[in-house]
């Protein structure tokens, strides 16, 4: 198939590359743009280790193709921090034990971005709902909402 | 896991769409969200040449109430689009409800009403409340427009009534008739993404003074090769005052009317349960 040059704005940077159409997202930022940041490990949308945001929103990136992601506003873990200083989550992440093996952790953390976002003082259950499409193997989920919790009320 | 290759269209308008798929017809699929989509073409369980996307069409994620057709839900709209609607919430609860139940965060942030309608799961959860609800779906293609009853569009497992050159483009649902409310109960695997075993869904009509069921419907999920409506209790409870003995009896009647191919006898006795529960909680709703 013929490659098409498209244009991504990632973490507030364009980038253009020329992609063919049936080119995720996910394969895009690992393959051609670094990013390695962002993980594939089910492929298939139910794990959400692949999860960014578009427009602030968790996409998996796994099913979304990277032609359908110009112009928008693409975030993925590497943008979180500024320099050294890591966002507040990611301190959290580290300061509560909440990563183990890490492959979860940047959809993880970015999907907690986009649920503080949406509501900064969400319930213990509100959490564990919008973390349902996001897989631990490690943790058994405690550490996690732990750390969220404690930016969650950092945030009061 | 990589997406095999295709061929990538986005038309900027309903008609362009259709001349495309009218064109490719069964070579080619409709894209909306991807979340099925692109798993069953991970999968080879689909193998399409040409994907249309519908993305670069205007107006297509339209939630539209009017007072007295009721609502209107275009194919751009997400799972996530219908829970944060004001007017859905208000007048179709268990709509709203069932929605926030579907796949994951991420799933109802992608993935759309109709490309789940489309994808004609058995299990599907929307299925349910939309056939109580008694929706419409409008389609398109070269050869003009139709309007499918909603029970007429699930035809066998994953089959819809569709003709391949045709488009889904519309869900309409009336406007619900006071002293009305519905209601879906289900239970799920245990799974990352909880597919359902067994879901109800109730629309209901009764008189809040005595209790008598002036309408009632009722839609199964996951218990036969398609979403069904359990017409033989419907029948039944009309006209009768609902009350213990009423609501054991036509659970029976609904547990008969399943068909479910795997864990029948479990499947059978759940939808008693959720039958039951579903019946109480859209009767509660009314009082």
């Amino acid at each position: 198939m013929k490659k098409r040059l498209i244009e991504l704005k990632i973490n507030g940077e364009y980038y253009e590359i020329a992609v063919e159409p049936q080119r995720t997202l996910l394969e895009v930022l690992r393959e051609d743009l670094g990013f390695t940041g962002t993980k594939e490990a089910c492929g298939t949308g139910e794990c959400g280790a692949c999860t960014v945001l578009i427009d602030g929103k968790p996409f998996l990136s796994c099913l979304t193709l990277a032609i359908e992601s110009q112009g928008k506003e693409i975030t993925t873990i590497e943008g979180l921090s500024k320099g050294n200083d890591l966002h507040p989550l990611q301190k959290a992440f580290i300061q509560y034990g909440a990563i183990q093996c890490g492959f979860c952790t940047s959809g993880m953390i970015l999907n907690a971005k986009s649920i503080l976002e949406e509501n900064p003082k969400p319930s213990r259950e509100e959490i564990l709902k919008g973390l349902e499409g996001n897989l631990c193997r490690c943790t058994g989920y405690n550490k996690i909402l732990e750390a969220i919790l404690a930016v969650s009320e950092g945030e009061k | 896991m990589r997406i095999p290759k295709f061929e990538y269209f986005s038309p900027s308008s309903i008609e362009e769409a259709c001349s495309l798929l009218s064109k490719y017809k069964s070579e080619a699929k409709i894209l909306a969200g991807g979340t099925d989509l692109f798993v069953k073409m991970k999968k080879k369980e689909i193998l399409p040449k040409y994907v249309i996307s519908l993305k670069k069409i205007k107006n297509l994620n339209f939630i539209n109430w009017d007072e007295k057709e009721g609502l209107t839900i275009g194919p751009l709209v997400t799972h996530n689009d219908l829970v944060n609607n004001t007017i859905v919430r208000e007048k179709y609860d268990f709509l709203a409800e069932t929605c926030f139940k579907i796949g994951t965060r991420q799933v109802r942030n992608m993935g759309t009403l109709i490309g789940n309608l489309c994808n004609a799961s058995p299990s599907s959860d929307l299925a349910s409340p939309l056939l109580v609800l008694e929706a419409k779906l409008r389609t398109v293609s070269i050869n003009g427009e139709r309007v499918i009853p909603i029970e007429e569009f699930f035809v066998a497992p994953f089959k819809t009534a569709l003709d391949p050159q045709e488009i889904l483009v519309e869900i309409q649902i009336p406007k619900p008739p006071p002293s009305s409310s519905g209601s879906y109960k289900y239970i799920h695997k245990a799974s990352s993404v909880g597919e359902t075993l067994v879901g109800v869904a109730i629309f209901l009509k009764m008189d809040p003074q005595n209790l008598i069921c002036e309408a009632i419907r009722i839609g199964l999920s996951s218990v036969a090769p398609t979403p069904i409506r359990a017409h033989m209790a419907e029948k039944f409870l009309i006209g009768k005052k609902i009350e213990e003995k009423v609501i054991k009896d036509s659970a029976e009647i609904v547990s008969s009317e399943t068909k479910p191919r795997s864990r029948p006898w479990y499947r059978k006795e759940m939808s008693k349960v959720l039958f039951e529960e579903a019946i109480f909680s859209a009767m509660e709703k009314i009082k």
